[in-house]
């Protein structure tokens, strides 16, 4: 099991290392770039409000991180399946879940190394910025929220690309109905907030989407 | 007798413009005493329109009386007792023994049809509220409008704002952190960091003068408060020199330029927020007739009645205040537990999802 699992890992490795390699990058950059100029030794304290707004605006690039590595890593991994029509994964000696629990979790193994950058780069740009009294550094929470962000993504992407065309075709048609319903209910003056409603269940609370949302500040008060 | 007439014609000609003169003067304070009479009139008269109008507007009404609070209002749906039984102990709380006098100033609210289409009589008294309101907002309304009383111009001079209470005070104080931590003064920032003499400074409590300079400590945050807030103000006329050195780094001029204000125009360094919640700290620490103490003397200083409100002296209030501010430090960002558990909950389910895929399934 485990030579199996390092060879779905190797050739899922082959088939993404450019995504992870500038991924890794990009998500070490990101908290430097974040800090740049807090470390400046004429920085004093009234920089505070300044620095806060560069963080927050660089803040606004973790998830989108998040959301183009699970993409690009779950699209990565289903691409040459999807080309050799599933062939290969049928002539493989084990069940297709196992197959299939393989894959996944090769992408978590190979994400690692862009939560791993992210962690770094943010514990390095805290330690050598001047951050101004009553601001503090989170890394270390930044990085879970990071990590989290990065597994939902994948694990929804994976799900999508695991599908067929058909299902891919029948979330897009409920995207759309969904779309329509609002639009006609607007024209209509009718009272109905279906994108309201989408917004509660899946960003707000406990919600699929709700890790992406909130405060990525890797310096805040 | 030639130098008799002349002195004569002398004394004749200087007298004839002071004697103008006098009329003149007499002709302004007629002007003048015209116009307070009339003015007397008018105030008479506004006083008999306001009058009718609150009889007008209080007509066929109720009079809902919770605690001290009197509500005049005409029958409807709107939850009002239940509001004022929640605003009166928020009210009472903060003007304690003072708060009795809130039945000479009786709220007078008409209850309305939401429709806005309807059409009614414009009243010139009390609020109009729509009779479908609920009873939070209902409460906030009441909490909001209420009338401080014996509330004088100075203390609200220095407040920048009305004092009434806030059913949030929590809210209150961590905005003040907010602003300890990020407003760009070295003022301020000392403040944050313990100098109780420079949280008196940011307040504007005790001595006003030299403010400039403690207000705005470094030359950059005068150079910046120059060009930035005045540098309009500044730029035309003889202040316009001035300006320009000041924009060169040159701090003197800065300072000058600062100085020349006229009092009272500076920016201030803090909100509203921070005033108001050392306030509320006096009158928590003061006890039930610490607000009575503090409307007391209008003619005193800020800070001795603020102390005096408080029953203490003004550094021991100033940092229990700036103790309580730093207790309302905003939460933290990390992630609380159950959202680490739904993110890797949902790992799962879309995980499972993609091994029971349709593609798989023969």
């Amino acid at each position: 099991m485990t030579a199996m699992f390092r060879a779905v890992l190797y050739t899922q490795w082959k088939w993404s290392r450019l995504i992870v390699v500038l991924g890794t990058l990009a998500a070490f950059a990101i908290p430097l770039l974040s800090l740049q100029g807090a470390a400046r030794a004429d920085r004093g304290a009234v920089q505070a409000q300044d620095l806060l707004r560069s963080v927050q605006s660089w803040g606004s690039l973790y998830p989108l991180l998040a959301t183009a590595l699970g993409l690009l890593m779950a699209i990565a991994a289903w691409a040459p399946d999807h080309r050799g029509r599933h062939i290969h994964a049928l002539t493989l000696p084990l069940p297709r879940w196992e197959y299939v629990l393989l894959r996944f979790g090769a992408g978590f193994v190979l994400l690692a190394a862009p939560i791993a950058a992210v962690a770094i780069g943010a514990l390095l740009a805290s330690l050598t910025a001047t951050i101004p009294p009553g601001l503090q550094a989170y890394p270390i929470a930044l990085a879970v929220r990071f990590t989290f962000a990065v597994f939902v993504a994948y694990a929804v992407f994976f799900a999508v690309s695991a599908g067929t065309a058909r299902t891919a075709g029948i979330i897009l048609g409920v995207i759309a109905a969904i779309i329509l319903v609002q639009v006609v209910a607007g024209i209509a003056n009718i009272d109905l907030n279906v994108f309201g409603a989408a917004q509660t269940v899946f960003v707000l609370g406990p919600g699929p989407l709700a890790v992406f949302t909130g405060r990525w500040m890797l310096v805040d008060v | 007798m030639s130098r008799v007439l002349g002195l004569a014609f002398a004394a004749v000609l200087v007298a004839s413009p002071l004697r103008g003169q006098d009329s003149l003067m007499l002709r302004l304070r007629n002007r003048a005493d015209s116009l307070l009479s009339t003015w007397r009139e008018a105030q008479r008269l506004a006083d008999v329109a306001d009058s009718l109008e609150r009889v007008r507007a209080t007509a066929g009404s109720d009079t809902i009386a919770v605690g001290a609070l009197r509500i005049i209002a005409n029958p409807s749906p709107l939850p009002l007792r239940e509001a004022a039984a929640r605003a009166w102990p928020a009210i009472d709380s903060l003007y304690g023994s003072a708060a009795e006098d809130l039945v000479q100033h009786p709220y007078i609210i008409r209850a309305v049809d939401p429709d806005s289409g309807v059409r009614r009589a414009v009243l010139h008294v009390g609020v109009e509220l729509p009779w479908d309101l609920d009873m939070r907002a209902t409460t906030r309304i009441l909490l909001t409008t209420v009338t401080p009383p014996r509330f004088d111009i100075g203390l609200g001079d220095w407040l920048g704002a009305t004092l009434r209470p806030t059913l949030r005070p929590g809210d209150e104080q961590t905005a003040v952190y907010l602003q300890l931590v990020t407003v760009p003064s070295e003022a301020v920032r000392g403040c944050f960091v313990g100098d109780i003499a420079r949280c008196r400074d940011v307040l504007q409590l005790g001595d006003s003068t030299g403010l400039v300079g403690r207000w705005y400590v470094t030359p950059a945050e005068r150079e910046a408060l120059v060009s930035g807030v005045f540098g309009d103000y500044f730029a035309r006329g003889g202040t316009a020199p001035s300006l320009q050195k000041c924009r060169q780094h040159d701090d003197d001029a800065c300072t000058a330029l600062l100085q020349s204000l006229p009092p009272g125009s500076l920016p201030r360094l803090l909100a509203t927020a921070a005033r108001l919640s050392l306030v509320r700290e006096a009158l928590r620490a003061g006890g039930r007739n610490a607000y009575s103490r503090l409307v007391a003397h209008p003619e005193a200083s800020i800070d001795t009645r603020l102390a005096s409100a408080a029953t203490m002296d003004l550094d021991s209030l100033v940092a229990r205040w700036r103790n309580g501010v730093l207790a309302a430090r905003p939460v933290s960002l990390a992630l609380p537990w159950w959202a680490g558990v739904a993110a890797m909950g949902w790992t799962a389910f879309f995980g499972f999802c993609a091994l029971r895929s349709s593609r798989w399934r023969l």
